[in-house]
């Protein structure tokens, strides 16, 4: 990556004991970097330490032994906590536990808020969040009769009123319907390609990554793999190892490969998948 | 059914009553509760009714709603009305069910159970019209700043405030959650809506044991989106809209000062006999 850094996990353990001996780790030994405008995602199962991850890179989980730096700031000293925050907006996964206002523009207004910013400018950065996300029409509808993809975008909008540099997304969809989902992952994509804005997307739903630049599989706490989705979905052993899936369209290369079809190994996409069929049939336009 | 309360609710608009300040609508609802108290007869009562339908009538806010909030607390007025024909015995005696006045239906005993069924009705329609045409934010940044003085006292307005603001913002979810926690306890057999008076509570306990795990859950939850959304300790925040006292609040306190004024007027000068029986509290 040529890209300057934003985010620096370097060898990185994190425990939530508080004594001193039989520790068991959350997180252990992490090292891997954000670039400005990349778009990471990170796999796991459950309890593999994704969420702990998420909490380390805004100062909310302090590490236990080694270092996480943002913007150059170490996140171990108090007096960077609140640039930390402004510059990497964390969005959890239940939308009904982060919204703190009824009215949906004033929950945008939060973060701005806090960050003491003139209410002219706050009315900007609001609209805009709410435009970037798609909310605009709904900014004066009350909170809690939002659908759960609705609420998830307000919550996602909250974030980028502050501005962040770096947003993680700490999986977001997870408690969404299908629609809800699609439309998520969507305002996600653009927040990266339009913006610039980098994204660290938790997740374990595996077509949720196929777009990212690179993909980091964690499993008990620890790095099992990074790579292009390409160089991952390509090692099914693997992810099978650490408890996760293929996405759905590998799932059907590979049973197409058991019934002996010469069909390529990396496909991904819906799209790559019809083109490679059309092209096994001769039918290609 | 659980889902009709519509505390705290708001109803977003632009009539003038929703431009008002918060901070003024806040004052002239608790100046109104006062005077309303100080009513002595039909006639300064009428023109403080008076007031709210106009009110109601200027806020746009539809009459269905506002019969909403009344009805929760239609229960509350029949049961004070009740009383008042039941214990006041003053005035022309009506029917009496024994052989003293005592318990009689009086003149006086349906006198003042309509003057304190219209006072109740009068209360709820304006502090309700408060809800609906304030939002819960700037209802809270109202109260914080009309309670900032007693910081001097070293009382945390601010995290008041703020706490009002979350609880506002969750009686819609955790009673969305109780019905939901309800309904699955019904599932599996919990006797919630029949079942002797015991039953009935041992089955409330496995509402409310999940209704608290979960509560506890979400704010913990929210502490941390709130700090990752960089809230401190409120000191320097700044708010999206600002509050600003216009010639809107100016024109309403001036109203409000004419109806009152009317209202005690009537109360203790010009109509004073029009009062035959004090109302038993
Ligand atoms: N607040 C906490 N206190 C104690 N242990 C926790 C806490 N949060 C998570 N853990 C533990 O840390 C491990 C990783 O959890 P988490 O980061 O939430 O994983 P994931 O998000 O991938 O499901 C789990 O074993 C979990 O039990
Ligand atoms: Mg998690």
């Amino acid at each position: 990556m040529t890209k300057e850094t934003l985010i620096e996990f370097n060898n990185v353990s994190y425990s939530y004991d508080d004594e001193e001996e039989n520790k068991r780790f959350a997180v252990k030994n992490v090292s891997f970097t954000v670039g400005r405008g990349e778009f990471i995602a990170i796999l796991g199962h459950n309890g593999s330490g994704k969420s702990t991850i998420a909490k380390l890179c805004n100062s909310i989980c302090i590490p236990t032994s080694g270092t996480v730096t943002v913007g150059g700031m170490d996140t171990r000293e108090e007096e960077n906590e609140i640039e930390v925050r402004k510059k990497v907006g964390v969005v959890f996964q239940n939308p009904d536990n982060q919204i703190v206002a009824s009215i949906v523009e004033e929950d945008v207004a939060f973060g701005p808020e806090n960050l003491a910013v003139d209410p002219k400018e706050i009315r900007i950065r609001v609209d805009e969040a709410l435009e970037a996300v798609g909310m605009y029409d709904r900014r004066f509808s009350e909170t809690h009769r939002l659908s759960g993809g609705q609420k998830q975008r307000v919550a996602i909008a909250g974030i980028i009123a502050m501005r962040p540099e770096c947003i993680v997304l700490d999986e977001p969809t997870a408690m969404l319907d299908p629609k809800g989902r699609a439309r998520v992952l969507k305002t996600v994509t653009s927040l990266n390609r339009e913006l610039g804005i980098s994204v660290v997307l938790i997740t374990h739903f595996m077509e949720e990554a196929i777009g990212a630049d690179r993909i980091m599989v964690i499993n008990k706490g620890a790095v099992k793999a990074v790579g292009t989705p390409r160089e991952i979905f390509g090692q099914p052993e693997l992810l099978k190892g650490c408890g996760l899936e293929l996405p759905d369209t590998a799932k059907l290369c590979e049973k197409l490969k058991l019934e002996n079809i010469d069909i390529r190994g990396d496909i991904l996409t819906e799209d790559e998948f019809v083109d490679e069929i059309l092209k096994l049939t001769g039918k290609t336009e | 059914m659980i889902r009709d309360i519509t505390i705290g609710q708001f109803f977003p608009g632009d009539s003038f009553i929703h431009k008002l300040d918060a901070r003024a609508k806040i004052v002239i609802t608790v100046l109104y509760i006062i005077a309303l108290f100080m009513c002595k007869n039909f006639f300064s009562l009428s023109l403080m009714l008076l007031f709210s339908v106009v009110c109601v009538f200027i806020s746009r806010i539809s009459p269905k709603l506002i019969w909403k909030s009344l009805k929760t607390i239609i229960f509350i007025v029949l049961f004070t009305s009740a009383l008042q024909i039941i214990y006041n015995n003053r005035g022309e005696v009506l029917w009496k069910p024994f052989e003293s006045r005592e318990f009689a239906v009086t003149t006086g005993g349906i006198y003042s159970a309509v003057f304190l069924a219209v006072r109740i009705i009068a209360l709820i329609l304006l502090s309700s019209l408060l809800t609906y045409t304030t939002s819960p934010t700037m209802l809270t940044d109202a109260l914080e700043r009309l309670l900032s003085p007693l910081k001097v006292f070293g009382v945390k307005v601010h995290s008041l405030a703020m706490m009002m603001t979350i609880a506002l913002r969750f009686i819609p979810t955790l009673i969305n959650e109780i019905d939901i926690i309800m309904s699955a306890q019904k599932a599996r057999g919990a006797k919630l809506d029949n079942g002797s008076v015991g039953e009935r509570m041992k089955a409330m306990i496995s509402v409310f044991i999940p209704l608290f795990v979960s509560a506890f859950r979400r704010a913990a939850e929210l502490a941390v989106a709130m700090e990752c959304r960089c809230y401190t300790d409120g000191a320097s925040r700044t708010r999206l809209k600002v509050m600003k006292m216009g010639y809107r609040d100016a024109v309403a306190f001036g109203l409000l000062s004419l109806v009152i004024a009317g209202a005690l007027f009537t109360s203790y000068y010009g109509f004073s006999s029009m009062f035959i029986f004090e109302p038993v509290m």
